[in-house]
């Protein structure tokens, strides 16, 4: 026992910092993948908060820009406004325009901070866009703020369909240029071409059908392969985002519902 | 040690790098985590596992700045651990340790070999840790190249400035 004490007393600095590991190593795998604590991340108010006032300070620098952005957008909005007008379908999606605070785009895990959260009724799993296209998902949700997985992050799967005839495929991202991502699971057969439009296949209740995602930029088909490596140059400009809008699909709850009740 | 003056050193280099280095994002393997130069820069007075709580704490703190739950914190306690160790390799005059680690009080050889050491080390664990797969690893080790290289120099030319 006594020898067991002195062995303890000896490597007692090695022990504290196994124990400091351990608690280090069990928070990352709490933390990946998904479940995060809202509390310890950007989603914490003051953290978000401080986020918040610097890029409102870089803000000013940018303001001819992005009033011109918002004016194309406006200009946009109410050209499609008076094309539902004329439709008069029941509405299912409602769009709630957000601020983006934060925003890393050079990790291979980048995330971006939202100043909309749980009191302006987002639920984690909503989709989210701009006026270009697809940004990405909710994936924690504060009360004032919401940190959003955008479709440049390495586990990123987002389910995508060719415009021009609706073929399925399967987009992600390398970890490498956040301009492009790379579209997977297209069969050999079909025919690809530089210019091509993808837009969402609407086969998940985050996004409708299509809303943009982006264009085919280059498509190879080595001997031998079943599927096509294709790289899709995106439309939203990650670098530059600013506004962005989180969708809300009045039937979302429903359909999980649903499919869950399949297993 | 003055421990007033060691917590406003913290504030100051943590400030500096949540709101300036944080935001580099020029390229994208340039990511310089320079706050570990106060980490780096404490005497040895206190007791070892402290010194290993307080990376800890400094880690987590990162952590929640960056969204990374326990990458930094993980980092830095391993870079807390190994410090004694790498000083004790680089440093025969033990008598040096008791004031704060700086080119004045180490000399501007031992303090580039003390960092250059270390730095890798803790960039590494960040970048592998926060890539999660060995998918990445040309990747992450280009990533902590480049960004070591950009730590060192920042601290260094800290020193050189100050000390000159």
């Amino acid at each position: 026992m006594q020898n067991l004490l002195k062995i303890l007393l000896r490597y007692s600095n090695f022990l504290v910092f196994l124990v400091l590991e351990v608690a280090a190593f069990l928070l990352i795998s709490l933390n990946n993948p998904y479940p995060r604590s809202s509390v310890l991340s950007t989603a914490n108010d003051a953290v978000a908060w401080q986020h918040e006032q610097v890029s409102e300070v870089a803000g000013y620098f940018s303001l001819r820009a992005q009033n011109e952005l918002l004016s194309q957008e406006n200009a946009a909005l109410r050209n499609q406004l008076s094309a539902m007008d004329s439709i008069k379908t029941g509405e299912l999606m409602r769009y709630v325009p957000a601020k983006v605070v934060q925003m890393t785009t050079s990790e291979l895990h980048n995330y971006l901070t939202i100043n909309r959260g749980s009191k302006d009724g987002i639920q984690r799993g909503q989709g989210v866009r701009n006026s270009d296209g697809v940004v990405g998902i909710v994936r924690t949700v504060g009360y004032n703020y919401s940190v959003v997985q955008p479709i440049i992050h390495t586990d990123n799967n987002l389910s995508c369909r060719f415009a021009k005839n609706d073929y399925i495929g399967i987009l992600q991202w390398d970890g490498q240029d956040s301009r492009f991502a790379q579209l997977t699971d297209v069969a050999a057969h079909m025919v690809v071409n530089p210019g091509d439009t993808i837009v969402t296949s609407g086969l998940s209740p985050v996004f409708p059908e299509g809303i943009p995602v982006g264009i085919v930029e280059s498509s190879t088909l080595k001997e031998g392969d079943s599927y096509h490596t294709i790289r899709v140059r995106l439309y939203t400009n990650f670098k530059r985002l600013k506004y962005v809008e989180v969708v809300q699909n009045a039937h979302q709850t429903e359909l999980e519902e649903l499919t869950n009740g399949l297993d | 040690m003055d421990w007033t003056k060691q917590l406003g050193r913290y504030i100051i280099v943590m400030l500096l790098q949540v709101l300036l280095f944080n935001q580099l994002q020029l390229v994208g393997v340039c990511h310089p985590y320079i706050y570990v130069m106060c980490l780096l820069m404490m005497p040895i007075t206190l007791p070892h596992s402290v010194d290993m709580v307080i990376g800890a704490v400094i880690g987590l703190i990162m952590d929640i700045f960056c969204n990374s739950l326990g990458i930094h914190m993980a980092a830095c306690i391993t870079l807390m651990f190994l410090r004694p160790y790498v000083l004790g390799l680089i440093i025969n005059d033990k008598e040096r340790l008791n004031e704060q680690i700086n080119q004045q009080t180490i000399g501007l050889g031992a303090l580039l070999k003390y960092v250059a050491i270390l730095i890798p080390i803790h960039h590494l664990m960040v970048f592998a840790l926060g890539a999660w797969s060995w998918h990445h690893m040309g990747f992450v080790l280009l990533e902590t190249v480049v960004s070591s290289v950009i730590s060192i120099a920042v601290i260094i030319g800290y020193n050189a400035l100050k000390y000159r």
